[in-house]
Order: structure tokens, then sequence, then C-alpha cells
């Protein structure tokens, strides 16, 4: 007989990662490195609204990258017309709106590109940026007049 | 060998900090080595840069590093990120926070017992005074210079003024003054 | 004439920078690249040392790795210095044009930043690209820091452009752990540089009017097998030329390559062969184990992967008791590559030492001296037993249950 495996430890070399420890093995790790998408049946999901969706940790849904942004976009509901331009052109659909009512930003996943300020057409703005640290409060109550056309 | 690990996240300049200052201690004859551990490279996304410095020629490629110096550019990583992974009983941690030393400790149970190894300044808040705007990386190269007595300080900034010599004048001024502040205020 | 670029005698530049500046130093005529991380800044340099006067020279943009690659072969046969980099899916989408760039016979220099094949999607470093080139007719060298990138890139035009050799040439370094890490390099002056290479000799080029040739012509089974031999002899002849170029690079800068470089194995008992920046960090484990454990440890390097230097391979290992050849691709459903050429090298001499496989830091996973030292350790158990004593196939610093295949079959 052989003595196999005489030294060949098991995790060898893990302890010389980085952030690996407390991940699962080879013999864990899925078929087809697959991730799911929602945990559980899907298939209601397209009746069912984000909020209610059973989302898996794997989905982007699930992750934030709020730390990433330097200022915020604050929405003002007195301005706002509806149009829906911010929705169209964020490039992370962060704007929640239901029904063609604007509701407000998803700070989990704005990684605050000011795009949506940017195409508001409201006068003042719907949507300003603000420094990540201003309070919402703070940022409503300093919200600029209406700009006469000769201002312009 | 000397190793050192930058925690920062892209777009603070700790890569650029990390090859600046490989830059300059190469002109001492030293060998270096300045890499990276990118995430998802955005500006935001947490990063951990890396130096080795010998006296020779550096042969290691591993990343894995029991490091001498651990240099904390980003105030919030002190306290999110596991900044004493794999540390050593020597250790010295440098780390940029507007708060005392003290009140850093206090919030970080890491650190506690280790308060002769950790040394603060608030790196953020001398870029934003000298450079005009958040470069913490400067100010840390200052920092290292006077804790790691590895050169004296005139001579860190005559080289480092050679590593910039592609920026206007006005930025090299800048960025003397954020080092020799940052030297002046590391306790 | 080219703008003078600021040169000082000690530069910090990390594995791309440094294969940018030898295309810049040689001068190169084209480089035709579709960008791929981790190589992209080697064209985007070149692109700028053009676009800044420091070439006289032209980037083609393309719209694939195989256009690239396709473009190189029409600027090289037409008579040019030609290069271009790349990694990866960039290097499997070029494989089909690397076989037509070989059989045309064209001294193209392709720097490969070797970087994980998907999926799953990875950036970072492993060899996969590496050995998916190994049987298509280049000559391979390869890199473990950068400055062996920029020396090699170097050599690589010397190499491939000598009417003798006139094959293309890859230079291959690890992605990141060479291509991203900023090291001491020292570089040779401008002028120095481009004399070791000399000026282009164009030979059978289309562009010369006086005789005008067709490339890539048709052969079935009447001139196919006799062109393809030629060309393998051409691969195995190349042998004394490399030594010979590495040997003139070395009178010019005291640093010397050798196809095989062999590190601590004058009366080694135990050695790890290996490629890429994993030599290096070997070495250094080496190294602590002959002070600190008393074991006769060393490192045998491949630096020229193809031609594979079997003699050298032979005379670096034939005296050891135990090897441990490490492969960073994954093997797929057989024993590494690597392992299976030293492994028939090592065959045909009379001491044969054991040999043994271990799978390593794919995608880019980390190689730690600890490592390295535990694999030595293993070999010496495996000398003292005078067999084997694990699986001769082990994945290392892999998560999970031990993973391996195969035992020596005995009595």
């Amino acid at each position: 007989m052989q003595d196999l495996n005489l030294l060949a430890q098991d995790n060898r070399g893990q302890s010389q990662l980085e952030n690996g420890s407390g991940l699962v093995g080879w013999d864990v790790v899925t078929r087809g490195s697959i991730l799911t998408s929602f945990e559980g049946d899907a298939t209601e999901i397209v009746n069912q609204k984000s909020e209610e969706r059973m989302y898996s940790n794997y989905n982007s849904y699930t992750a934030s990258v709020a730390s990433w942004r330097v200022e915020k976009p604050v929405f003002n509901i007195d301005v706002c017309i509806d149009c829906q331009n911010c929705w169209v052109w964020c490039p992370d659909t962060s704007i929640l709106s239901r029904d063609k009512q604007m509701l407000g930003i998803d700070y989990d996943h704005c990684k605050g590109c000011a795009v949506c300020a940017e195409v508001c057409p409201t006068n003042p703005k719907s949507l300003i940026m603000f420094s990540e640290q201003t309070a919402l409060d703070e940022a409503l109550a300093s919200w600029p007049e209406k700009k006469k056309k000769e201002e312009k | 060998m000397v190793e050192i690990r930058w925690h920062s996240r892209a777009g603070q300049g700790a890569v650029s900090g990390a090859k600046g200052l490989g830059d300059v201690v190469a002109t001492t004859g030293k060998e270096v080595q300045a890499f990276a551990l990118y995430g998802s490279a955005k500006r935001g996304a947490a990063l951990r840069a890396y130096n080795r410095i010998s006296d020779e020629q550096i042969f290691n490629h591993a990343k894995f590093m029991h490091p001498d110096f651990v240099l904390v550019i980003d105030p919030a990583l002190a306290f999110s990120d596991s900044i004493t992974e794999n540390e050593k009983d020597e250790t010295k941690y440098i780390i940029t926070t507007h708060l005392s030393k003290e009140e850093l400790i206090a919030g970080i149970p890491e650190l506690q017992g280790k308060e002769d190894r950790v040394f603060t300044l608030d790196c953020v808040q001398i870029s934003l005074d000298t450079i005009g705007r958040s470069m913490p990386n400067s100010p840390m190269l200052g920092a290292f210079v006077k804790m790691s007595g590895m050169f004296e300080l005139d001579y860190f900034l005559e080289n480092m003024k050679r590593v910039l010599s592609k920026f206007p004048q006005k930025i090299i001024d800048a960025n003397m003054d954020a080092i020799t502040r940052a030297y002046n205020e590391v306790k | 004439m080219a703008e003078k670029y600021d040169l000082q005698d000690r530069e910090v530049w990390d594995g791309n920078f440094a294969a940018s500046q030898a295309l810049r130093q040689a001068q190169v005529d084209v480089v035709a690249a579709y960008p791929i991380t981790p190589s992209t800044p080697i064209v985007e340099n070149y692109g700028s040392y053009v676009a800044n006067g420091y070439i006289d020279g032209e980037f083609v943009m393309v719209e694939s790795e195989h256009a690239a690659m396709s473009g190189c072969i029409g600027a090289s046969a037409a008579g040019g210095r030609v290069s271009t980099a790349t990694s990866s899916q960039g290097f499997a989408l070029m494989a089909e044009v690397l076989y037509q760039a070989s059989g045309m016979r064209l001294p193209i220099v392709l720097n490969v930043v070797n970087r994980a094949l998907a999926s799953p999607l990875n950036v970072r470093g492993d060899h996969a690209d590496m050995y998916l080139g190994r049987d298509s007719g280049w000559i391979q060298v390869g890199a473990f820091n950068a400055q062996e990138a920029y020396d090699l890139a170097l050599c690589a035009f010397k190499i491939g452009e000598n009417h003798d050799v006139r094959l293309p040439v890859m230079v291959h370094q690890d992605g990141f752990i060479t291509s991203h890490t900023a090291q001491n390099v020292y570089p040779l002056t401008d002028e120095i540089a481009y004399n070791f290479i000399g000026d282009f000799k164009a030979v059978d080029d289309m562009l010369d009017f006086s005789r005008p040739v067709t490339y890539g012509a048709q052969t079935e089974e009447d001139w196919h097998f006799e062109h393809k031999a030629k060309q393998h002899k051409a691969l195995m002849d190349s042998r004394p030329i490399i030594d010979e170029v590495f040997s003139e690079f070395e009178k010019l800068t005291g640093r010397k390559y050798n196809r095989v470089e062999s590190y601590n194995m004058e009366d080694a008992d135990v050695a790890i062969v290996a490629l890429g920046t994993t030599v290096e960090t070997a070495r250094v484990a080496a190294e602590q184990l002959r002070k600190d454990e008393g074991i006769k440890a060393g490192v045998v390097a491949i630096r020229c992967f193809r031609p594979f230097p079997f003699d050298e391979v032979r005379n670096a290992l034939e005296n050891t008791k135990c090897v441990a050849v490490t492969d960073r691709s994954s093997p797929g459903g057989a024993m590494g590559a690597f392992y299976n050429e030293v492994s028939a090298a090592l065959y045909t001499t009379a001491n044969r030492p054991l040999v043994t496989n271990f799978i390593y830091g794919l995608g880019g996973r980390d190689f730690s001296i600890e490592e390295a030292k535990r694999i030595f350790t293993e070999q010496q158990a495996h000398a003292d037993a005078g067999h084997i004593t694990t699986d001769i196939q082990q994945f290392s610093g892999l998560r999970g249950p031990h993973l391996g295949f195969f035992q020596t079959k005995r009595g």
C-alpha cells in the first residue's frame, strides 16, 4: 500500500490567501459557475413589484454602491412634472417610478453620476445634486427659486 | 525588506502613491516593487496597493505579505476594511482621520493595545488646504517618511519634485507643502 | 527623425510600460491592435509614442484580435517591423491567424500578457493563453519580471528577424503580477538598443516590385507536409541563434539569459520547475529552505518555452531525486502539459527522477513563498521514501477538500 496523501494537506496554501477564508471550496461551487437571480420559484416575478421580489444574494439588486457616491441627487416632488426623462436616462435604473408617477431615488444603487439632474427639464429643477453628507430636509429647504425668463 | 500595504479607494491615489514612493526609493539605489489589488476598478471602490523595498533585487512576486507599515488613506476604510490583516507584532499603522488618535482607536477594536504603533493625521484636510482637492496620497507619503525614518525630509522632497516634474510648478509646490505639513503633523 | 525620449539609467516601470519602451526603441513600423486587459497599455503607449513623434510608425485600429494579427501579417509581409500585444480571449481569437503568421515565416513580435481564459470570466494572470499557442509554430520566450519583459522584447526582434530564423516570436509576461507591478528597470539608451536589434532587413517582401510574391499559397497532401517539416526544422534550428542573441545581449548589459535557467541546481536533490513570476518566488523559497532546513532545493525555469529545450531540461534536472513541475493552466482532463513535456525529457535520462505535477495559481490565485516551501518539503519526502508518496497530480492553493489524481504503479 502506498502512504497516499502523507503530506498533502487539505486547504493547502489557503492560509496565505487574502480575502479567501470563509469562502466555499471547489466541491461546493456551482456547476458552470451559474448564479441564481431569485430565491425559490420566480414564475410570478413579472407580476411583483421590485420590493416584493425574493432577489438572491447573487443578484446585483442586493448589493449597494452607495459608498461610491460623492454627491447625491435630491428629488423635489413639488416641482416634478412626472415627465420620466430621468427614468429614461438613469444608467443604473435608480429612479423609482411607478405608473408614471415619480417616487424618488434608489440610493442603494445610485452612483451619483448626475445625469438625472442634467436632463430634468423643470424650472427650477426637480433633481439637484447635493453633497453626500447634506440632509434631505436641509437640501429641500435650500431649493432655488424659479428663474425668470430674462435671467436665462 | 520593508513591506507596505495601502488601504484606499480607487481615485484617492494609492496606486500613484505606491508608484511615486517606488520612484523616489529607486533613486536611492534601493530596489522597489509597487503593485495593487484592484476590485472593480471604479472610482470609489476599495482597493489595496503594496510596496516592497529592499537593498537587493526583489524576487518575491506573491501578493501575500506581513506588512511592516499599513497606510490607510481613506478615513472610512479604517473601520470597514480589515486593516490589521496579516499584521506582525511590530506593524506600524498610519491612518488618515479627523478624529483624535484616542477616538479612532476607541472605534476600532483591532487596534486596541497597539497605541504605540498607531499614528494619525488628517490627510484629506491637508490635501484640501494645500492641493485644493481631496488627494490624500501625497500627505501620506510625508507621514511615512517621518514614521519610517527611511529618508531625510529634504532629500525626499527633492526627489519627489523630479517624479512630479511633468506637472505644472503650482501643483508640484502644492504637493511639497502637503508632504511637509503631513511630516510635521503626524503623531 | 523621431523625437528624443527622456530616459533615466534607472526607471521604475511595470511590465507593460517596459514592453512598450522596447517597441519604441525598436522603432516598430506598424502595430495593428485590438487592446485587451491586461496588455492594453503596451499598444496604448505605442499609439501615444507615434502621436507624439517618438516613433515614425503607424498604429492601425482594427475590429478584433483576429483582424489585429491579420493586419500584422499584411504589414510584415509587406516588409515592415511589426509588433502587437494581446491576452486571454484576444489571444484565443487570434489563434487561427497565429498559425498563418508562423506558416508564412513572418517575424512579428507578439507581446502576450498572460491571462486566464473564460469561463468563468477572469482578467488575472494564468498561463492558459500561453499554452494555447504552444503548437502554433511561434518562438515563445517568457519574462519573470518587468526588466525581462523589456530585455526579451528587444531580443525577440533580433531573433525573429534573423534570416536563418524568420519566425514570429511571442514574449510572455504574467498578467498583473508583471504587467502591473512597477519594479526597478535599467533600460538601454535608444541608440544602443536600436543598434543591438539593427535595421529591419526585408526579405521576400511584397513591396519589392522587382520580385512580386504571393504569401499563403494552398498546399494539399502533395506539399503541405514538407512545408510544415521545414517550419519545424527552422524552429529547432533557432536554438543556437537564440543562444547567440542572448550572449550578445549579455555583452551589452551584463544580463545573461539562457533558454533554461537553473538556480541552486549544482547539488540539488529536489527541484521546482516553473514558468513566469513563480520562478522567482520559488527561488526565494529554495534559498530559505537551504539556509534554515538544509534541504538541497533548486529551481529550474524555462525561459524559452518553444522551441522546447529538451536537452537543457535533461541537463538541468537529471541528477535530482525528485522534481515538481508546476502548471498554471487548467489541464483539461490530463496531466499538466508542462509536466508531460518535462517528464518526457526526464524519461530519457539514466537517473529518471521522480516527477510530480502541481496545478496552481489559476485565475491569478496567489502563489506564496510558504506554498513553494511546502512543495519542496513534499518532494524531499518523496526523495527520502524513494517513491512518490502522494497523488502524482495535485492542486495547490485550492479551497476545498484535497484534489489529486493518479498514483505510481509499484510492484
